[in-house]
């Protein structure tokens, strides 16, 4: 959801009382056409509310949580699970970590390489699974009236809204802030997350668990593939025909 | 504005036909160079100035509107085969070139062929218009005549329908979805042309609407599927060049 043009008026004011419009969008790189249109339609995006808080050195969770709809954010951060921490780990990274491990290959050992930054191109969907208890769809779209289809859809792209990743996370019982970190709207380091916890939680899956973590990412990988590969030559068939 | 409908109408028809030479001296798709020129054709010969002089050649006892109800079966058939056999619509494909498919076909055009005998056809004019009200027995026969002419491309548009319906709720890219949905929507307005029958004389030019509403909706569908292999061919050749640099 957006915020009111009228919050987010008064919370520039509080952090930046002397800034003009234009020196905000200096300092934070928003276009300020971008923000000009946001505050006619008195809709302002969560990512620029992210963009100012940086570039003014406030924490954009404690920024966020100030305003009314994303007041759960200032509730006592709770540590993320190791499972929202390991389904922000690429596929990719999670395979060379595989590769790593005794239990494939016993002569090598050898440590994998230092893990990419989430998020990654299926850290949304990733991460809902991860904290899904099978009702936790059911729960969101009961609280939040979006249609159940309308949040897979957003899933099976990558995306999710600020508002349903932050109304997913209290449904399901987990940091508020999770959320917006696998959809890359904020850092794990802006949402808490001690550094170095993803790593952490991969060393701590057993040889057994992250071998059949890496064949369900497989198994969602080859699925998506095979989908577009049928596409494509549905595609190409068309052409074929009628191009 | 009729008259600006049918002209607007054959020059699109004509301009498509004649950007799709090149690509037919080149072999691709041969037939689709066929449908559009089928169509062009058959505009003209709706239309009272050229249908008059080519008439007139036929010996001026409306033959060409005979050729033109032809016309437009040809081209609907090679239509609906190769939208057929594109959108992999199996259960299409059987309705038109399966048995019961060529039946149809062959039916209504012995229908209409022996309907078009036993009118009094004298004198030239488009659309049979100045047969109407000759006498009662010639404009019965006039109506089921035109009700034959009108029912081939029917059931070969509902035929296409489902699948069409469908391709547009696929994953397939947007540019082959907006045409499926434009192909759908000539589907129904030649769907709706069964109707004519129950639409009053006086407002005749809801017929003339739906007529051409459905051959924009075709001509502009088949036209984006080209449209969309021509910009996909060109973005996967700007990545060709980008990745070799």
């Amino acid at each position: 959801m957006t915020l009111s043009a009228k919050a987010f008026q008064r919370w520039l004011q509080s952090i930046a009382p002397d800034a003009s419009t234009a020196d905000v969008c200096r300092v934070s790189g928003i276009k300020r056409t971008t923000l000009a249109q946001q505050l006619v339609r008195g809709k302002v995006s969560v990512s620029t509310v992210v963009s100012i808080s940086r570039a003014y050195k406030i924490n954009p969770v404690t920024a966020l949580a100030g305003f009314d709809a994303y007041s759960v954010l200032s509730g006592p951060a709770l540590p993320p699970t190791c499972g929202e921490l390991v389904s922000q780990i690429s596929t990719a990274d999670l395979l060379r970590a595989l590769l790593a491990r005794t239990a494939m290959e016993p002569a090598r050992g050898a440590a994998a390489p230092a893990l990419g930054p989430a998020p990654h191109a299926t850290s949304v969907k990733n991460w809902v699974d991860a904290i899904d208890d099978g009702e936790l769809r059911h729960r969101v779209s009961a609280s939040t009236g979006v249609a159940p289809q309308n949040y897979s859809a957003q899933l099976t792209a990558n995306r999710l809204s600020a508002e349903l990743a932050v109304a997913t996370a209290i449904a399901a019982g987990v940091g508020p802030a999770g959320g917006l970190v696998a959809t890359g709207i904020i850092t794990e380091e802006e949402a808490g997350w001690p550094p170095g916890a993803r790593q952490a939680a991969l060393d701590s899956l057993s040889d057994g668990e992250l071998t059949a973590l890496a064949g369900e990412r497989l198994q969602a990988l080859g699925k998506v593939l095979r989908r577009q590969e049928q596409d494509q030559a549905q595609t190409e068939k068309i052409w074929e025909n009628l191009g | 504005m009729i008259a600006t409908l049918q002209w607007t109408t054959l020059a699109i028809c004509a301009a498509i036909a004649l950007a799709r030479v090149p690509s037919t001296l080149r072999g691709e798709n041969r037939s689709l160079f066929g449908i559009f020129a089928s169509i062009t054709v058959a505009i003209l010969l709706s239309i009272q100035g050229p249908y008059l002089v080519i008439d007139r050649a036929l010996g001026g006892i409306n033959l060409a509107n005979l050729l033109l109800r032809f016309v437009i079966f040809g081209a609907i058939f090679f239509m609906g085969i190769r939208i057929s056999k594109g959108f992999d619509a199996k259960d299409a494909y059987r309705f038109i070139t399966g048995r019961a498919g060529l039946t149809v076909l062959a039916v209504i055009s012995a229908v209409m062929v022996t309907l078009f005998f036993m009118m009094d056809t004298s004198g030239s004019s488009a659309g049979l218009t100045g047969v109407v009200g000759t006498d009662p027995w010639n404009s019965a026969l006039l109506e089921y005549y035109g009700a034959a002419g009108r029912a081939y491309p029917a059931y070969v548009a509902l035929a296409l329908l489902p699948a069409m319906a469908r391709a547009v709720t696929s994953r397939l890219p947007g540019l082959i979805r907006a045409a499926a949905a434009l192909l759908g929507l000539g589907a129904v307005a030649t769907g709706l042309s069964l109707s004519f029958p129950l639409i009053p004389p006086t407002l005749g030019q809801i017929e003339f609407m739906i007529n051409y509403t459905a051959i924009l909706c075709f001509v502009l569908g088949l036209a984006l599927i080209w449209v969309a292999r021509v910009v996909s061919g060109r973005a996967a050749a700007r990545r060709k060049t980008s990745t070799e640099m």
